[in-house]
């Protein structure tokens, strides 16, 4: 028999401490609304009391295994100010103890005070925990928990989770998928999202380790702002990009952004003596040229978690080259100024995720990479990537 | 090995495309011509800087303050370094940031109506360009007292420091030549004739696409947003016009005083000061058919159309359409304030108007015996700038004496502070009786996108940078808001000079004097409490 239910109040006071509290999963939606109509009449004056619902977005982030679970629910914690959402955790429990067949929700409150404290915006988040197979009931669950009329984005980060639950499940109620190459151990995992993005099709797809590298590649990119321009980058023989061990996928990720921007057509692959992998190119423009050659170098140092050190491209004897010189910090190399220091940013998860659904999560330009990388491991051999 | 790759044909970065920064500015060096000014240290160099932050701003680019009074390179930055710690939408200072920003920046001491200080201008700026591999485009920021715009142009113009570009008909030289690009600030002019005759002394040196026209409030996030608003939107432009909208309101209230403006405002006045521009601007914005593009010219094309449609207010019903007023001694948030002519640097017996309503009819098709009522006032209870369309009842009202409740359906956007748009409308209230009470549908940015929306100063900067001048104003808008403003002030002029001033007074802290009531009261209206 299960225990009473606590009184309303107390349920009240744990919600408003955004704490989760148990629920049916039938009447979600119901306690949801009287947690907010409660929480609205209580306490303050009317005008200080008034509790907004906002949304722009229903996310549904699954996770398997609740120390996933955690991960991803401190990341919800962390959207929550920059972008009202409803959000919806999914967690496949892998634990012995997890009762078959049953599927437990709670749900929880994120808070921002505005400026004066004044008025606040909530967001809300619901948490399904089911057993293994439970995965086959969360895609109807999540349609009826979806705040209609608002877009839905689902986040799939965890490469552990069966790709059933997003294909069979999730994608029909997607509008946006977010993935992250930055997870990727091996530039091979890169080959199951490609797959997934081409599933996701006409779905638009954000890539959080794309948006990871965006402050690299806009440094880079202005590197050849007028009055410099493009005419290096046409002339360019050699890339170096020198990675940590393990962030190979980043890498390739780089290559492949150039090569698609620069029309160079990937000719073969092979390993370097100091542990790299090499590929030579041809240019797209079919004008005879120099050779033209890219480098893959495992290095050390502090480069956060998009895994680039240093991003060089040579043409003739010019070099136009990012170093980082530290986690947040780099310098800028170009034949035509001094060595100049500049900030680089280094978004969080949250972050990259807010822009995920925002206009720069829609960039057409990721999966056009995505697919140049497929091109390069395909190259043979292409046995060089270091293990993570 | 710069000069080599200046020569040459520059040929496009392909990187850029997809980038969030697709458009940045090409490498150029900005001349602040009254950089000792409060506009300086509050919005100029705090906007460069957070753009700078936000890596908006080319990797190659110098800031040189130019004013009158003596100081260096190094007295100078740190001024600004204590400014932008104060008031830059990015704070705190990055000290790294900081400093390679600083290192750019520099100081020359000049006369805005010397030409040898604009030839040691020219000197030093070549110099900067030289060593800091500046390919020569230059923009100049005219933040000066108005009575010097003509002066620096003319001086600019004369040190070969503003060549125009090529003619539009020309075909465009490979590699384009570096450009030259002017912002000034308001006002320009104080009347028609004065704004004529500063477009004819300016056009003597610079060609229009190299004249900024600036007015902050086209640069704020929710001006913009109006556009979006009417022409994104499917719902929205099928009832802008007579047919579904009962009048119009923009109300622009301050709760500041003149402060240390008194010489300057007691001069100008709230018709000057505010309407000429701000409200004009906004109201056009409002007011314009859709253009049949998103470019500068487009825009501006019907924009004009709506200033040169406002009806001119007969000599004789001037009482009945325009009210002024000036503020008497009040209280502003519990504290004792002066009155308008106790304020420093004013006249003892001034007539200047501190708040001024005005009704307006715009004679097109669209808006046809809608009225605009606009108000604009300083020390007002509350700081708000807002647009609200009030729409006219439902055509038969069902509910009787139980639908008192019903208020007429409003849709405001508010654009300071706190930017959104608000939708007011009636519903029942819960329960078996019908009865109606209105409630409102808002939108916040600060809610809906959790940021602040960037500075309107940042976005115009980047904006000119980029040649792009849709959110500035072009000479003919300002001729044509001038020309119907100025038969205002000829005709307040004819009644001063005939003893008959219609000068009101309010307290600081009211919303303006009765007699602006009444204007709109004898309509059967009432103006809102934003």
């Amino acid at each position: 028999m299960s225990p009473p239910p606590p009184p309303p109040h107390v349920d009240l006071e744990r919600f408003a401490r955004g704490e989760p509290i148990a629920v049916e999963i039938g009447a979600i939606e119901r306690e949801l609304a009287t947690l907010w109509k409660s929480a609205s009449a209580t306490g303050a004056p009317a005008a200080e009391g008034a509790v907004s619902r906002a949304a722009l977005w229903n996310v549904i982030i699954p996770a398997h295994g609740r120390e996933n679970l955690a991960a991803t629910k401190h990341l919800v914690d962390e959207i929550a100010p920059a972008l009202p959402t409803r959000a919806i955790t999914l967690c496949l429990d892998d634990a012995p103890a997890a009762t078959e067949g049953e599927v437990q929700a709670s749900i929880e409150s994120n808070v921002a005070s505005q400026p004066g404290g004044t008025r606040m915006v909530y967001s809300e988040e619901i948490t399904l925990v089911g057993p293994r197979g439970a995965e086959a009931h969360f895609g109807a669950i999540v349609r009826g928990l979806g705040i209609p009329g608002v877009p839905t984005a689902t986040f799939w980060l965890d490469p552990a989770l069966p790709a059933s639950l997003l294909e069979r499940e999730l994608l029909p109620a997607t509008d946006r998928l977010v993935l992250d190459t930055g997870g990727c151990f091996t530039p091979h995992q890169l080959e199951e999202l490609q797959r997934l993005v081409e599933a996701a099709r006409p779905i638009p797809v954000a890539d959080l380790g794309w948006l990871r590298l965006g402050g690299l590649r806009s440094l880079f990119a202005g590197l050849f702002d007028p009055p410099v321009g493009g005419g290096p980058l046409a002339r360019a023989t050699r890339l170096e990009v020198s990675h940590l061990a393990g962030c190979d996928a980043s890498a390739l990720l780089v290559v492949s952004w150039l090569g698609t921007l620069l029309g160079w057509r990937p000719l073969e692959s092979g390993t370097t003596p100091d542990g790299g992998v090499r590929f030579a190119f041809a240019r797209g423009d079919a004008a005879a040229g120099p050779p033209l050659e890219a480098h893959l170098v495992p290095a050390e140092g502090a480069c956060g978690k998009s895994g680039i050190l240093a991003l060089e491209i040579y043409a003739g004897d010019e070099r136009y080259a990012i170093h980082r010189t530290a986690l947040d910090k780099t310098a800028l190399l170009t034949p035509v100024a001094p060595p100049k220091p500049v900030t680089l940013d280094s978004p969080s998860d949250a972050e990259l995720a807010v822009a995920a659904l925002g206009r720069r999560g829609r960039d057409p330009l990721f999966a056009r990479c995505l697919a140049f990388a497929q091109t390069l491991w395909a190259l043979e051999p292409a046995s060089g990537f270091s293990p993570r | 090995m710069l000069e080599s790759s200046a020569a040459a044909p520059v040929l496009p970065n392909p990187l850029r495309q997809g980038l969030a920064e697709e458009r940045v500015p090409e490498p150029a060096a900005m001349v602040i011509f009254g950089a000792s000014g409060d506009l300086t240290h509050r919005k100029l160099f705090p906007a460069l800087y957070s753009l700078t932050r936000d890596r908006l701003l080319p990797a190659r680019f110098a800031i040189i303050g130019f004013a009158r009074r003596p100081s260096s390179d190094e007295a100078f930055r740190e001024e600004m370094r204590a400014a932008c710690a104060e008031y830059a939408r990015r704070r705190p200072l990055d000290p790294e940031l900081w400093a390679a920003f600083a290192s750019h920046v520099f100081y020359q001491e000049g006369a805005y109506d010397d030409p040898g200080s604009f030839t040691r201008l020219k000197t030093r700026l070549e110099e900067i360009e030289r060593t800091l591999g500046l390919p020569g485009n230059r923009l100049f920021y005219l933040s000066t007292p108005p009575s010097s715009f003509a002066p620096v142009i003319r001086n600019l113009g004369q040190a070969g420091l503003a060549p125009p570009p090529p003619g539009p008909g020309t075909a465009p030289p490979v590699p384009p030549p570096p450009f030259a690009r002017v912002i000034i600030e308001k006002p320009f002019g104080t009347d028609l004739d004065s704004a004529r005759a500063l477009n004819h002394q300016i056009h003597d040196v610079l060609d229009e696409r190299q004249i900024f026209r600036i007015d902050h409030y086209l640069g704020k996030e929710t001006v913009q947003n109006l556009l979006v608003f009417r022409f994104a939107n499917g719902i929205f432009e099928p009832v802008w016009n007579n047919r579904f909208v009962d009048h119009v309101q923009i109300t622009g209230a301050e709760t500041v005083g003149v402060e240390a403006r008194g010489g300057y405002f007691d001069h100008a006045g709230s018709l000057r000061d505010m309407v000429q521009n701000h409200l004009l601007q906004v109201m056009s914005l409002a007011a314009m058919e859709p253009p049949v593009a998103f470019d500068a010219d487009s825009v501006r094309d019907e924009k004009l159309k709506v200033l040169k449609a406002l009806r001119p207010i007969p000599s004789g019903e001037l009482d009945s359409n325009v009210v002024r007023a000036q503020y008497a001694a009040g209280s502003m948030v519990g504290q004792a304030v002066k009155g308008y002519r106790d304020e420093p640097n004013v006249s003892p017996t001034s007539t200047t108007e501190t708040f001024v309503a005005l009704r307006l009819y715009i004679d097109s098709w669209r808006w046809a015996g809608v009225p605009f009522y606009l108000r604009s006032g300083k020390r007002m209870p509350k700081r708000a700038t807002e647009i609200a369309i009030v729409f006219k009842e439902a055509p038969h009202l069902l509910f009787g004496r139980r639908g008192e409740g019903i208020r007429p359906n409003v849709l405001s956007i508010r654009i300071q502070p706190d930017e959104g748009i608000a939708l007011n409308f009636g519903s029942k209230l819960p329960g078996p009786a019908m009865e109606i009470a209105p409630v409102s549908m808002e939108f916040r940015y600060g809610s809906s996108f959790g940021v602040e929306p960037p500075e309107a100063y940042e976005r115009l900067i980047l904006d000119c940078l980029l040649g792009d001048s849709t959110l500035f104003t072009r000479a003919d808008e300002v001729e044509a808001s001038w020309s119907w403003v100025s038969r205002i002030h000829r005709a307040w002029a004819e009644e001063t000079a005939a003893g008959k001033s219609a000068l009101a007074s309010y307290p600081a802290g009211s919303w303006g004097p009765e007699a602006a009531d009444r204007l709109i009261e004898a309509d059967g209206r009432t103006w809102r409490r934003p």
